[in-house]
């Protein structure tokens, strides 16, 4: 099929497992028309999906030993990339045993309780009772896309559903203070420390999402922020350092590459930073860098086909329907009133340090 | 003006000579609001020894200095930083520099004059001090801890060592901590006024441009540099050998990874159709639907695709074939098998043209964004080649030029393994 790729994967959104299929094929106009390449993948998708390969209740045992053995080795390989092994060693330290905190590939010891049966059996109740988006894009001017779909006998067979799932957004998480900040370091054969802060939202209020951008495009998100400027240009203490915040749960997570004897150094400058947007240490200038850095990323979305569906998916999982237009306006509404409010409702919870000493 | 056209994705490229000797390519696309600048200097970690032409002087330079230079350049004398100000813009920019080149770059939907007033003004506009040379050593420093942390790059550069005996290659491409001490302010101009000259460079733009005026707007930007030198780069001859078959180190990592990799000479008019061979070849061998792959990955062997890819520039060329595995010796020991049976029995015909279908569809999808097409479009033709090549050569690739190119660079004595294991 001329190089058409699927994939699948597994997505961790707020407090839901998220299942990917994707498939990615050749525009009919580049190949002769009478072979329907759009037809033949969406029908190719809906099979892999819809029509599994289930036997008498079962996946094939010998299958499933392979996965089980891959799935092994990708729970292990969490470790390689000690970047990511740091933030995802935080977000559990943070949020423990369940929802959020969870792994998203799971945990070795549960592998093996996995049967064929049992599996066949989740995954028919997943395609049974949760809710399917399907998302196409494409240069499709000319073609019936929903029609295809809608008489594809795969779609036709699904029954109606109310799904259940956990709408994580700005207005659904509460959070307290905690007690005692937990300060925590886990020693590796490592030549750099990666240093991990996380911190919580206290508040439940709705429509925050855009001033926490502003926010974090202030503190952490791109070269004009505070972070890149005072660890990285004045300090020179780290090559990588960024910000980010999570809306479904309520989180901005600070993540630096950092020598190890500087651990002291760099989190006394990103305190400093943290407590520069409390006090209103910041210019209209700053605020408009950081909104420029958002709206140009934010109109590169329809641009992007991945990026695209990546919203749109994000948009239904919170129930935020808000189109690239309204993004927009409510990125450019942010006053400097609204984003001292915010930075006055962060705390403390984790700082999580990765070292070799 | 030079038109290129690929009759396959229905592009057209638009190559100008300007007088001051820099190439410009445009590359037109019509209704999107995105637009793409890369200006890219042939210039990499790999230029490290040259010949000042006026007097003769010889200058080897520490390793990593192409790499400094490049976060150096966004350094203005106005005291700001033009990645800063790019970014007010609201364009979103970078740089990067390879074994062979340095590129700049940026991409913006709003602003996009104002964003190209600085853009060509920093990159014709060399500042450093003392101060701020010294700056960026604790920032490099990191960048070489955190590669110094990734598996993936010590295998690679273990297996460079492998095969170049000479050849600069096998440096990495930012220094060590000790090579980047010796970097001052001087060598940085040595390098900028000796490299960063028109007729060394190449500008690419992609996006919803008129040709002619854009590069009205190109010519209006441009500045002279009057301490700009000639030089002679010196690279020794490397051997045709490899220096040696196996290395391998420890890390903290969960499983091993290997590389194979097969040393070849450049020849150059050739360098299209030997890699689009080599690609050919790899897919049949051990590409996702290859016998060997399906047979591994049963076996548990390995979990994920192989990774593929004939790496070469003008003066080097090499093939690269890396996994992960819990036992890469079986695996190695099994390519070598395969490779060994498709030598005596040859490839299928069927599954040649299968294979080359599939090729044309991955070219033509590198087609859908912009940024991939205009950094392609500079890699390329810095390596003397036009990127449509790719796409017009695919579909007429010969099965026995295949076959011959297979039996040419497969061979076991220019085959080194490079790979990484567990901390025991």
């Amino acid at each position: 099929m001329y190089g058409a790729t699927f994939d699948c994967g597994i997505d961790k959104m707020g407090d839901n497992q998220v299942l990917k299929f994707y498939i990615e094929s050749i525009n009919d106009n580049f190949v002769n028309e009478t072979e329907e390449m759009l037809r033949k993948t969406i029908n190719l998708i809906l099979e892999i999906v819809f029509n599994t390969l289930i036997e008498n209740g079962k996946f094939r045992e010998n299958i499933l030993e392979i996965e089980k053995q891959n799935l092994r080795q990708v729970i292990e390989s969490k470790i390689d990339d000690k970047d990511i092994y740091a933030f995802e060693n935080c977000i559990s330290s943070m949020y423990g045993d369940n929802g959020f905190g969870l792994y998203k590939y799971g945990y070795l010891e549960d592998i093996e309780s996995i049967t064929a049966q049992s599996l066949a059996k989740n995954y028919e109740n997943l395609i049974n009772t949760c809710k399917i988006d399907i998302f196409i894009s494409g240069d499709l001017k000319q073609l019936d896309v929903k029609e295809m779909l809608e008489n594809d006998e795969n779609i036709k067979k699904l029954a109606e559903r109310q799904p259940n799932y956990i709408l994580n957004n700005e207005s659904t998480e509460s959070k307290q203070k905690v007690d005692k900040v937990q300060e925590k370091q886990e020693k590796l054969d490592v030549a750099q420390g990666k240093l991990v802060i996380g911190l919580d939202v206290l508040s439940k209020q709705e429509n925050l999402g855009c001033v926490a951008l502003v926010y974090n495009a202030i503190l952490g998100d791109g070269v004009n922020s505070m972070l890149f400027q005072n660890v990285r240009e004045k300090a020179s203490l780290a090559y990588s350092t960024k910000s980010k915040y999570v809306k479904q749960k309520g989180n901005i997570f600070i993540r630096c590459g950092i020598e190890v004897d500087n651990y002291q150094k760099a989190l006394d400058i990103i305190r400093e930073q943290l407590e520069n947007v409390k006090q209103g240490n910041f210019t209209e200038e700053d605020i408009n860098n950081a909104k420029c850095y958002l709206i140009s990323g934010i109109k590169s979305i329809e641009e992007e086909q991945d990026s695209e569906i990546v919203f749109y998916i994000g948009n239904e999982i919170s129930k935020l329907n808000m189109n690239l237009k309204q993004y927009i306006d409510g990125i450019e509404k942010v006053s400097k009133k609204e984003i001292i409010e915010f930075a006055n409702m962060l705390e403390y919870n984790t700082i999580y340090f990765l070292t070799n000493k | 003006m030079q038109i290129i056209e690929s009759s396959k994705v229905k592009e057209k490229v638009y190559i100008e000579k300007l007088e001051n000797g820099l190439t410009v390519a445009v590359i037109p696309k019509k209704d999107i609001c995105k637009k793409y600048v890369i200006w890219g200097t042939e210039f990499g970690s790999i230029d490290n020894n040259f010949k000042i032409e006026k007097n003769g002087e010889i200058v080897k330079v520490p390793d990593g200095i192409a790499h400094y230079l490049e976060h150096k350049l966004f350094e203005q004398e106005n005291g700001k930083n033009s990645l800063d100000v790019l970014s007010s813009l609201g364009v979103d920019a970078n740089a990067y520099t390879t074994n062979n080149h340095t590129a700049y770059l940026f991409e913006a939907t709003d602003n996009f004059y104002e964003a190209l007033d600085e853009f060509m003004d920093y990159v014709q506009s060399p500042y450093f001090t003392d101060e701020n040379v010294e700056k960026e050593r604790g920032i490099i420093g990191q960048e070489i801890m955190m590669y110094d942390d990734y598996p993936d790059w010590k295998l690679y550069m273990n297996a460079m060592k492998c095969m170049y005996k000479d050849h600069p290659i096998n440096i990495d491409v930012a220094g060590t901590k000790e090579t980047i001490s010796e970097i001052d302010k001087e060598k940085l101009y040595t390098i900028y006024n000796s490299f960063y000259r028109p007729d060394n460079q190449v500008l690419v733009l992609c996006g919803d441009f008129e040709v002619e005026s854009i590069l009205n707007e190109i010519k209006k930007r441009l500045k002279s540099n009057n301490s700009s030198q000639e030089v002679q780069r010196i690279y020794l001859k490397e051997q045709e050998n490899i220096v040696k078959k196996y290395e391998e180190t420890r890390m903290n990592i969960s499983k091993p990874i290997f590389l194979i990799g097969y040393k070849d000479k450049v020849e150059p008019g050739e360098m299209v159709k030997k890699d689009l061979a080599i690609e050919c070849i790899c897919n049949m061998i051990i590409g996702k639907s290859s016998n060997l792959y399906q047979k591994l990955y049963k076996e548990g062997l390995i979990s994920e695709e192989f990774g593929y890819n004939y790496e070469f520039a003008k003066n080097y060329a090499h093939v690269l074939i890396q996994n992960t595995s819990n036992n890469p010796k079986k695996v190695i020991d099994e390519i070598q098998n395969e490779i060994e049976n498709y030598n005596k029995k040859g490839f299928d015909k069927v599954e040649f043209e299968r294979i080359k279908k599939k090729m044309y569809g991955e070219y033509v999808k590198s087609y859908n964004d912009i940024s991939s097409i205009s950094n392609n479009f500079l890699a390329d033709s810095l390596r003397g080649i036009n990127s449509f090549e790719f796409l017009e050569e695919v579909l007429v690739l010969d099965k026995d030029y295949v076959q011959k190119v297979f039996k040419e660079i497969f061979v076991e004595d220019k085959k080194i393994v490079s790979v990484v294991l567990p901390n025991e």
